[in-house]
């Protein structure tokens, strides 16, 4: 394995998968986690259950919400509500990326990509610059879409109705770029084993209307007391293990493009964007900023416009590979074993597995009337958490 | 004024309770009906309270009957002492008769709260309360006493303001009113007592303050200031306990808290007696004293009796069960309390409200102590609905439903129909003076209860039209549609099976958090559901240690075994109160 070895801990915690126990650049053996303490319930206390079917929700969740009336003491969250199993050993490398890109659609292109870096690890590839930066592109784009959606979600919750509309015809927008640009709004069947067939002709020009229109809704929402008064102080996350923008909206660099060379962001001059309020204003500002920033790598990335990626003969080989990308919601790292063409096995570890913990922790002595923005502003993927990928 | 004769009922009703606790509450029950009787005899304005006192007596000793019998066999004698004490001090016509009555009432009431023996310190904290304010009425006879120049005890026109304020201070702290309320006396004493012994100490006890003040405030100079200083007494009073009585979490406390809101509104109307510079305005002070007392006490009766017959002590508890007949007379009492038609204290807030609105347009410079308290007072009646609306439902709709009705449900369900009635005839006690109509829309003349100023008419509402209204369209409604078809399906907790409800807590914690500067943030010490400030305590505490520390240092430093250090300190101490007593 090129990025990954086994040893001690090194830097930050990354997470489980059903075999290994995930840090910076180290893994371990499994490593049973420690049982959450048991919440004491005060008399006064009861469980407002919110979920799994309800209005507000994107997706099916049950919140837990332990409270004496309108502050929140704790809350827990259930993710299994439509747990899907996806079974992906003993299928060939192609087939199983099928399913894979279909875990979390919104940010399929970052699951797809990881998990192909995961096996070009494994096969020991060596894969061109020009397809990595194509790559980056994919996934800069998607993050422009997933913020995109984050904030208009966060308007949403203000119930302003006219930046919600223009938010979302933007993200359709986004979308229709994709679909012009790979024949797929969501990336699926974009991506190979090196090879992709995402073109970035023009990808600069359309995208740029896009953050353009982008910039003067932002300049709206920053000038509305009403929407900043609600993100600002509201849900502050100092969990040290959180990740992607959540982590750096509270001071803390994780970022796994500065991190690793999965993917070649340091020829780029990546420099993450940190703000250390850590509320939910803070993470909006985060993936605003970010919008801007994945639109100047796309407009550094455009000299490779044109570049046509064939699909690459390769011997099969055995081998283990493990990448970690940062996929916009945070860390996401893929773990694979090759034998004869097939997976043998996978491991996963998704951004939303870590952040919602954090986002339970920053629910603590919150307000129920604040909840949807500080949910909404952790960009938490239920379809990320409830899957039991195998 | 009625005479002394009437005391004789009470005694043998009292004798009777000793050995047959029924037959004593139903003789209580007669007392009270033939005090009510009498006091028709040859009525004047302060017979008003006999009339209220004597009907919370009638209602809560019916209530007794079949209420209480794991409080023993002192419960009913100790209840009708501090009835009997209260007689006494309707019946006084001088100090002295009214400090035996008001320490009758008040050595009985502290037995009744012990009773209770959850808690031991709620009686000592209403013992101690209760001898302050015995001290400052004693002052203030004392005061009128040397006035008169030393020529009679009798309550007597004076030409200084200065018994009716010290009488006043006496008063309040019985009430539980601002300063003294924010020491939670007043909710700690009256919910630690059964509940027949709280609803009379909350809706009479209380009501033999207000009697002591309007009749000595009958007798006394008029002091704008000091009814500028009422005024504010009575409406912070009114703000705070309306607050507190929203965020409390024991059923009878929640009541308390009621009853000093209740009574800071009736001690503004006393305020506003004091400021009002025309007759009229003074006169329909006088009837909003007694409409808002009659509502209070008996609304507060329901309620105490309501929270009695759901067996609950904290909102969270298992109660008994609670019946159409109970849900009703409930609904009909915090209706009462929270100023709503079509009962009494719909009427008692409503010319209140007036009165303070008729002040702001007529008493110049003064209008705007007027509007203000006004302001307030609505504000703190908003609370107070809030927290009517909890008691009901964590008292009542929660407590699930049984067919049939008790005893204690019946009385409940009286005292609420009682308060409609009180509503629809109250034209025939409020006055002809302030009785009129408008026959140009079928409001005829005698059925407007009218607010005035010189001959005009300042706002005026009639009882009767406004209870015909709501009955015929209710009943038109009903004709036309039937009973309503409804169905009962199971609450939608987004598709799972959690079967938790919401708390009392968290019916009032919105205001919890809003105010958790002055409000106590959870379930307070004493295992009493409280959140307020517990500033008052904390401070009592402070002295008491201080003292006992000094006191402790000073008898182990200079007094242990010396015999001389000890005759000094005798001596001293001697010389001391010597000295208090002359200067005093």
């Amino acid at each position: 394995m090129y990025w990954y070895e086994e040893g001690e801990p090194d830097g930050r915690f990354i997470g489980y998968t059903k075999r290994h126990t995930i840090y910076g650049n180290h893994y371990r053996p499994y490593e049973e986690p420690l049982p959450e303490t048991a919440v004491k319930r005060k008399p006064e206390e009861f469980v407002f259950a919110y979920g799994p079917s309800t209005g507000g929700l994107m997706e099916s969740v049950g919140l837990d919400l332990l409270t004496p009336g309108e502050k929140i003491s704790s809350i827990t969250v259930d993710p299994d509500y439509k747990l899907r199993r996806i079974k992906v050993t003993g299928m060939s490398v192609q087939d199983a990326l099928l399913r894979v890109e279909r875990i979390n659609g919104f940010h399929s292109a970052s699951h797809s990509i990881c998990f192909l870096r995961a096996v070009e690890d494994a096969l020991q590839l060596d894969i061109p610059d020009s397809l990595q930066f194509n790559r980056i592109a994919q996934i800069e784009t998607e993050r422009i879409r997933s913020h995109l959606l984050v904030v208009q979600k966060l308007a949403e919750s203000a119930g302003f109705g006219v930046p919600v509309n223009q938010l979302s015809m933007l993200r359709e927008t986004v979308s229709r770029i994709i679909g012009t640009s790979c024949g797929h709004r969501y990336f699926f069947s974009v991506n190979g084993t090196g090879h992709s067939i995402f073109k970035t002709d023009h990808l600069k020009e359309r995208l740029g209307e896009v953050v353009d229109d982008f910039h003067k809704i932002y300049e709206g929402l920053m000038e509305s007391k009403l929407f900043l008064n609600r993100l600002q102080g509201n849900g502050i996350n100092r969990d040290p293990d959180s990740t992607g923008p959540a982590a750096r909206g509270s001071g803390i660099v994780h970022d796994a493009r500065n991190e690793m060379e999965v993917l070649p962001y340091h020829q780029l001059d990546y420099v993450p964007v940190v703000r250390d309020e850590g509320d939910a204003f803070s993470r909006f500002m985060i993936r605003s900023d970010e919008i801007f920033q994945s639109y100047d790598f796309i407009k550094k990335i455009d000299r490779y416009a044109g570049t046509v990626y064939e699909e690459p003969a390769f011997e099969p080989v055995d081998g283990s590979g493990m990448a970690r990308i940062e996929s916009p919601s945070g860390d996401l790292f893929y773990s694979v074993e090759i034998k004869d063409g097939n997976i043998m096995d996978v491991g996963m570890i998704s951004p939303s597995w870590r952040n919602v913990k954090s986002f339970r922790t920053s629910m603590e002595g919150n307000i129920f009337t604040d909840f949807h923005f500080n949910w909404e502003s952790f960009g938490i993927w239920i379809s990320e958490l409830g899957v039991d990928l195998s | 004024m009625i005479s002394w004769f009437f005391l004789v009922p009470f005694s043998i009703a009292i004798i009777i309770s000793i050995w047959n606790r029924k037959a004593g509450y139903v003789a209580l029950a007669i007392s009270s009906v033939i005090l009510l009787a009498g006091s028709f005899i040859h009525f004047d304005y302060l017979d008003s309270f006999v009339v209220i006192a004597a009907l919370v007596w009638i209602f809560s000793s019916w209530f007794s009957v079949s209420y209480g019998e794991k409080y023993g066999r002192w419960l009913a004698p100790m209840f009708g002492s501090t009835i009997f004490g209260m007689v006494i001090i309707l019946l006084s016509r001088n100090y002295l008769e009214f400090l035996a009555g008001w320490e009758a009432m008040s050595v009985s009431s502290y037995v009744l709260i012990a009773m209770n023996k959850k808690n031991d310190y709620p009686p000592f904290v209403f013992m101690a309360f209760s001898e302050l304010s015995t001290i400052l009425i004693i002052a203030g006879a004392v005061y009128s006493f040397y006035l008169t120049g030393g020529t009679t005890i009798a309550f007597t026109k004076v030409d200084s303001v200065v018994p009716l304020v010290l009488f006043t201070l006496g008063a309040l702290v019985k009430m539980g009113m601002v300063p003294f309320m924010i020491s939670e006396w007043l909710p700690i004493a009256h919910g630690n007592a059964p509940a027949n012994g709280s609803a009379i100490l909350s809706a009479t006890m209380t009501l033999m303050g207000v009697f002591g003040i309007v009749r000595l405030m009958i007798l006394s100079p008029i002091s704008v200031v000091f009814g500028v200083i009422v005024i504010a007494i009575g409406v912070m009073s009114v703000l705070f306990a309306s607050l507190f009585a929203y965020v409390s979490e024991h059923a009878k406390m929640l009541a308390g808290f009621s009853t000093i809101e209740n009574n800071g509104a009736i001690l503004a109307a006393i305020g506003f007696y004091m400021i009002a510079q025309t007759a009229i305005l003074r006169d329909f002070s006088l009837v909003v004293i007694v409409i808002f007392s009659l509502s209070h006490s008996l609304s507060k009766t329901g309620l105490f009796l309501g929270i009695g017959a759901s067996g609950k002590e904290h909102l969270l508890d298992e109660g008994l069960r609670s019946s159409r007949f109970s849900r009703v007379g409930e609904v009909l009492s915090t209706a009462s309390l929270s100023g709503l038609f079509p009962t009494i204290g719909g009427l008692g807030t409503w010319m209140i409200l007036e009165m303070f609105f008729m002040g702001a347009t007529f008493l110049g410079y003064l209008g705007i102590v007027s509007i203000i308290a006004g302001s307030l007072i609505a504000i703190g009646e908003g609370f107070a609905t809030a927290a009517m609306m909890k008691a009901f439902v964590f008292t009542q709709l929660r407590n699930g439903k049984e067919k049939g009705v008790r005893n204690e449900q019946s009385v409940v369900f009286s005292i609420g129909i009682f308060l409609v009635l009180l509503f629809i005839i109250s034209p025939l006690f409020i006055g002809t003076e302030f009785l009129g109509g408008l026959p140009s829309i079928f409001v005829f003349n005698g059925f407007a209860i009218q607010s005035r100023f010189t001959s005009a008419d300042f706002g005026l509402i009639s009882p009767d039209y406004v209870f015909g209204l709501l009955a015929v369209f209710s009943l038109a409604t009903y004709a036309v549609f039937r009973k309503p078809n409804t169905r009962s399906v199971p609450v939608w907790r987004g598709g799972r099976d959690v079967t938790e409800n919401y708390t009392p807590y968290a019916f009032s914690n919105n205001i919890r958090l809003m105010l958790k500067k002055i409000l106590r943030p959870g379930i307070g010490e004493r295992s009493q559901y409280m959140a307020i400030a517990d500033g008052f305590w904390a401070f009592i505490i402070i002295v008491s240690t201080s003292y006992r520390k000094m006191a402790k240092g000073f008898t182990l430093g200079f007094m242990n075994s010396s015999i001389r250090w000890y005759m000094i300190y005798m001596i001293l101490a001697f010389m001391i109160v010597l000295l208090l007593t002359i200067l005093l």
